[in-house]
């Protein structure tokens, strides 16, 4: 075992020797290059690291969001076959938006609670991550959504028939602003970015999903472009949920 | 009928702004920058809208009022493309002294024909700095054409050009585009 | 259009009346996601992931390209600012109105090159940059040196202003994200289109 270690790596470093030294002995520094350049002068430092995290998020144009967006839109179509491969490739475009997304949001809860961080504040509102399920419905369509689109969600329901289906309603995806769908794909709705995002979300917050889905709503004559986020979680899940619940988690 | 052209595209002013813009209600179209009043608005009368590629084919038309006499599409193709190679002649035959640019900089561009009237309508052409042209067809005592027809360019901005699966030159069939115009040039 | 004073404060008055608002970190995590795929997708011959960046420059620059054919439009029609006279408008045009209105930041126009005999250019420096707010280059030894991270800037201007008969070359010479103190780009006039021929499509 020790020699198959030896091989690959650079030779272990001389065995330090205290007694014949006056200063400890400096190590060879080590082959890791960090990825992150430093500007080599300036008054100030342009990294990400010197940027602070909860400084409120400048704006920016909806329609170079909408550029950016209609080109992920065609670079896929251009790589799919059915309408349902393009909706997986945005999902897939979007999940990791949601991964970070949600220690953003956190991070930017706990530093605005009061006491600042570890802030003895009812969850949610502290920074902590959501631990029961109705929590995390809550965070996604109102922290989730007012931190991407600037307004919460429109509707939250939880399926009639299956208990682990929840759904998440937007009347008017801020993403689908300029995006007219061609009628022989009128299936596809190009929110699935977002429901990708909120997969995302779910999941790093260790609600796993069976996936989040985006469909029309249909027969709407106010809102033509209604949109239901269909969240459907894993059976574990649930289990634990339930489990929570009897052992009286309360909330 | 009287022709009215312009030399120099550049001396076209900025429209001023606009105190009674229209914000989005329910559905999601925002109406900007009309710098008509209300009032004006009610009075319209607009006919038709025409949208020419920078090539000449006809790739939009669309009417807007009722009881209009009917064309066939055959007609609508030859109307625009007799137009765009008349305006093509508007743009370089022209009695005006042809202006010098300094050295290293670029002739300023003329405009050709920017509206045509007779006792029953006005043409109102734009033609963008990309080359497309919008014509709008109004009654004569329309007010205002040439905010207008800007007003349609900024809607086939936002609704044509930042729709995903629009493929640019062709003809335009896009929802949006349509609800945008019908809720800005059709009255009740 | 004449001052760039005046091309600051219509930047301004479009930014503020016209132009609706997202929040930034969406545009920029969007980005983001579009580089990381081309990263997966674009990889050297014979190679299962070792990335060909000056392949992903390439596509960044064409798929600017595309959104500059398009953006064109929004931007004259909301904008209004009529035909430019010079190049040198042109700089201040892009900058202050164009860069203004679709990112809200205003890149500084330096090192003019206008000397007789010599092609027009000018460099854009981008104290700011919405595309790149949360990056740090992957750690493959190669990135910092070859991928232009925000290089679908550079097609997105060459696109735009093909559309109003400006033929033009635009690449960046510096960025901080490679450990440079700036973030530069380099934009240069080629020639005017003058027959109204339409461009080739690509």
């Amino acid at each position: 075992m020790p020699a198959a270690t030896t091989t690959t790596a650079a030779p272990p470093p001389p065995p330090l020797d205290f007694k014949n030294s006056d200063t400890i002995p400096v190590l060879p520094p080590s082959k890791h290059q960090p990825s992150l350049r430093y500007p080599s002068s300036g008054s100030h430092r342009k990294t990400i690291y010197d940027r602070s995290l909860s400084r409120p998020p400048s704006a920016t144009s909806l329609p170079a969001f909408a550029y950016l967006f209609n080109t992920l839109i065609t670079y896929h179509h251009a790589k799919s076959g059915s309408v349902s491969d393009i909706e997986t490739r945005l999902n897939r475009a979007g999940y990791p938006i949601g991964v970070k997304m949600l220690d953003l949001l956190l991070y930017r809860q706990a530093a605005a609670a009061p006491g600042g961080f570890g802030g003895a504040g009812k969850s949610g509102a502290s920074g902590a991550r959501p631990t029961r399920l109705l929590e995390l419905l809550q965070f996604v369509h109102g922290t989730l959504w007012r931190g991407l689109f600037g307004r919460q969600a429109d509707a939250l329901e939880q399926s009639t028939t299956k208990k682990n289906e929840y759904m998440i309603v937007d009347n008017e995806p801020v993403v689908n602003t300029y995006v007219t769908i061609p009628r022989e794909m009128s299936q596809l709705n190009c929110a699935a970015f977002v429901a990708g995002v909120v997969e995302g979300v779910c999941d790093a917050a260790g609600f796993g999903t069976e996936g989040v889905s985006a469909h029309w709503a249909e027969g709407e004559e106010m809102w033509p472009g209604k949109t239901i986020f269909l969240l459907r979680f894993r059976e574990e899940v649930m289990e634990r949920e339930e489990g929570l619940k009897a052992g009286g988690g309360g909330g | 009928m009287q022709v009215r052209t312009g030399v120099c595209g550049g001396a076209r002013q900025p429209e001023a702004s606009h105190p009674n813009r229209y914000r989005r209600r329910a559905s999601p179209v925002r109406l900007h920058a009309t710098g008509l009043r209300v009032s004006e608005v009610a009075a319209m009368v607009v006919f038709a809208l025409l949208i020419i590629n920078k090539a000449g084919g006809l790739i939009f038309n669309r009417t807007f009022a009722p009881g209009l006499q009917k064309l066939d599409s055959n007609d609508y193709l030859i109307l625009a493309g007799t137009f765009h190679g008349i305006h093509a002649i508007s743009r370089t035959i022209s009695p005006a002294p042809p202006v010098q640019p300094l050295p290293g900089n670029r002739r300023p561009p003329t405009t050709g024909i920017e509206s045509m009237e007779s006792s029953h309508f006005r043409l109102t052409c734009f033609q963008t700095p990309t080359g497309v042209k919008f014509l709008l067809f109004t009654s004569p005592e329309q007010p205002n054409t040439d905010a207008v027809v800007r007003r349609c360019y900024e809607i086939y901005g936002e609704f044509v050009m930042k729709n995903p699966f629009y493929s640019l030159e062709m003809p335009v069939r896009v929802e949006k585009f349509d609800r945008a115009l019908g809720a800005y040039l059709v009255r009740p | 259009m004449a001052s760039s004073s005046k091309a600051a404060r219509l930047g301004e008055e479009v930014w503020k009346s016209r132009v609706d608002k997202i929040n930034a970190e969406v545009l920029t995590l969007t980005y983001g996601t579009i580089v990381a795929q081309l990263c997966r997708d674009l990889t050297l011959p014979a190679t299962a992931n070792k990335t060909d960046y000056a392949a992903v420059n390439a596509e960044l620059d064409r798929m600017g390209y595309n959104i500059g054919l398009r953006l064109i439009e929004d931007f004259l029609a909301k904008s209004n600012t009529g035909t430019c006279s010079s190049f040198r408008e042109t700089a201040e045009v892009i900058s202050k109105v164009g860069f203004k209105m679709f990112l809200n930041v205003v890149p500084q126009v330096t090192n003019w090159q206008g000397v007789e005999g010599k092609p027009q250019a000018f460099g854009l420096v981008f104290e700011e940059n919405p595309l790149a707010e949360f990056v740090e280059y992957p750690d493959d030894g190669r990135a910092q040196d070859e991928l232009w991270y925000s290089n679908i800037l550079c097609g997105v201007i060459r696109g735009a202003l093909e559309m109003v008969q400006m033929q033009i070359e635009a690449h960046f010479v510096t960025d901080v994200l490679r450990g440079n103190d700036t973030t530069e780009m380099r934009v240069t006039l080629v020639r005017y289109i003058e027959d109204e021929m339409p461009p080739d499509d690509e």
